[in-house]
């Protein structure tokens, strides 16, 4: 049993749930330039958090510190600690590989592989699983019910994945995601390039998929961040300004810079 | 008001002339390409015949075919793609993902560039010293090395700039998922890429099938049958040459038809090139 962490950082009304991301002192740099200071915050676990402030406040950088994709790029840096079930993952022994398994991540545009739709899901589980032909067609079904295109590509598991449209596209990477059992999903403005149908059918998934996932989701619309969370954690500048349960956030904030935010007095 | 319509004339004028000088360009481009194939076809054309690719190169006053000198450039274009190819892809592979941001890339591709656009008889000079002076002789290993340190650099090239096409986003999903790079780099980049790589290829092997001065110091050339890989190797370039420069009638007539025969392959090569990348476009 693991312990029970007060994830609340308002004590007046504190739940008690269990963190399953702690962000600890955590800042980033990119060169020279400090992009996150002094971050803390932690994610309760099978919940939507999210992430919202102006364009280069840190939301994005944030994220990708998650699941350390940063690294992908030279002379980016962090510092502090992030504890993923208590277990630090900036720490050097940490095998990167293993932790993306673990933290999945979907990106602003659709970035289906260039391959079958069943290829895509088949794909990301065949790195780490040994499973029979039958066994990952249940997957790939189960991913793709999972992701609610099931019915719409059912006849067409063998057609490009590039085919689709953004949305199905979107709902292909969220599929793909879903497939190799990861704990915590990153959603990085998953609906901003989408029409608004396709963005209902996204945050509808969510909503299900929260029952089974840790999720952090970045975005630059208000209303989604309302919509989707349980908790909303407002940046500005690089700082994480407030953080709190999203009603609280978005009917009482506590800080003058977050009111000013959510009225659309700036950003 | 007339004011405008004048300055809108005088646009159209402008744009009229500028449109025709464009295309008068656009035409006597086209025209040396069609008055080159049209000389080819007109001389060429006569000497086809089934005795082309059957027979040897024949001594002077004789009839005769191409078919050593045809073999010859067959199997050195193949060797020099063979040998080259994975040189230049890895490389390429390289410049493009493993050393993205490192100084050595820049280098890499500057020497690069440098030799792409060497002139190939130069590279026929440093294979002679590098193979055929220590060797004592001639070989078609020389001239198939020769060919492959042409295919690198247009390989080395094509590579990296189809891979640095392939959009960013899609490494990072691929890394996102658990996949380690050199499976990202195999299994996303690769796959995005093919076409563009392959296309890479094509228009190397289409490079390399016409070079004649590489060959000249290296692989010399053959009268005779020969598929020893240690001995001088008849190539249809070299024999083109040496033909055209003849004044016997018949080896000048094959040296048209050799000379078809390599235009043609060379066009073909292209054209299909071209289909792939077109393909991939309309995606």
């Amino acid at each position: 049993m693991k312990p029970m962490l007060s994830t609340d950082l308002n004590a007046a009304d504190t739940t008690v749930e269990k963190a399953k991301i702690e962000v600890k002192g955590l800042n980033f740099y990119y060169g020279q330039s400090k992009a996150l200071k002094d971050i803390n915050l932690s994610l309760p676990e099978r919940s939507v958090t999210a992430f919202i402030g102006p364009s280069g406040c840190g939301k994005s950088t944030l994220l990708r510190v998650l699941n350390r994709i940063y690294e992908l790029y030279p002379k980016q840096t962090a510092e502090g600690q992030v504890l993923l079930d208590g277990k630090n993952i900036l720490d050097r022994s940490q095998d990167l590989n293993l932790l993306r398994t673990k933290i999945g991540m979907v990106f602003q545009k659709p970035t289906p592989f260039p391959m079958s739709i069943y290829e895509n899901i088949a794909f990301g589980v065949r790195l780490y699983e040994k499973i029979s032909k039958a066994e990952m067609d249940n997957r790939v079904e189960s991913a793709l019910k999972r992701a609610a295109l099931w019915n719409e590509v059912k006849d067409k598991l063998n057609a490009s994945g590039q085919s689709l449209s953004g949305g199905q596209q979107q709902r292909l990477c969220i599929a793909r995601t879903v497939a190799v059992k990861p704990e915590v999903i990153l959603l990085d403005e998953p609906a901003s390039a989408l029409d608004p149908l396709s963005t209902a059918k996204i945050e509808e998934l969510i909503d299900e998929l929260q029952a089974d996932y840790t999720i952090v989701i970045v975005t630059h619309n208000m209303q989604q961040a309302a919509r989707v969370s349980r908790q909303t954690a407002f940046m500005y500048l690089g700082e994480l300004v407030e953080f709190d349960r999203t009603e609280k956030i978005f009917t009482s904030p506590r800080e003058k810079r977050t009111q000013d935010y959510i009225t659309g007095r700036f950003g | 008001m007339s004011v405008a319509m004048s300055l809108h004339q005088r646009r159209k004028r402008k744009n009229g002339v500028m449109m025709a000088l464009c295309v008068i360009a656009a035409g006597i481009g086209l025209a040396w390409l069609a008055l080159i194939l049209g000389a080819l076809i007109y001389k060429g054309l006569s000497g086809v015949s089934l005795a082309v690719l059957t027979e040897m190169t024949p001594p002077p006053g004789d009839a005769g075919g191409l078919l050593n000198a045809i073999y010859g450039s067959i199997v050195m274009t193949i060797i020099g793609i063979v040998v080259g190819t994975p040189i230049g892809v890895l490389a390429g592979t390289y410049m493009a993902e493993y050393g993205r941001f490192s100084r050595l890339t820049t280098v890499v591709r500057f020497i690069n560039d440098i030799l792409l656009s060497a002139p190939s008889i130069i590279v026929g000079l440093f294979v002679y010293e590098l193979l055929v002076r220590p060797m004592g002789h001639f070989s078609a290993i020389a001239g198939a090395v020769a060919l492959s340190i042409l295919v690198i650099p247009v390989v080395v090239r094509t590579t990296e700039d189809m891979l640095n096409l392939v959009p960013n986003a899609l490494r990072e999903a691929g890394t996102a998922i658990g996949a380690p790079r050199w499976v990202v780099i195999r299994s996303v980049a690769y796959r995005a890429a093919l076409s563009g790589i392959v296309t890479g290829i094509l228009l190397a092997i289409a490079r390399i099938s016409g070079e004649t001065a590489p060959l000249l110091f290296t692989a010399l050339n053959n009268q005779f049958w020969s598929s020893n890989l240690n001995a001088p190797m008849a190539s249809l370039p070299v024999t083109i040459f040496q033909f055209a420069l003849s004044p016997y009638e018949e080896w000048q007539q094959l040296a048209w038809t050799g000379a078809l025969i390599i235009t043609l392959t060379v066009l073909g090569l292209s054209i299909f090139a071209r289909s792939l990348t077109g393909r991939r476009e309309d995606r």
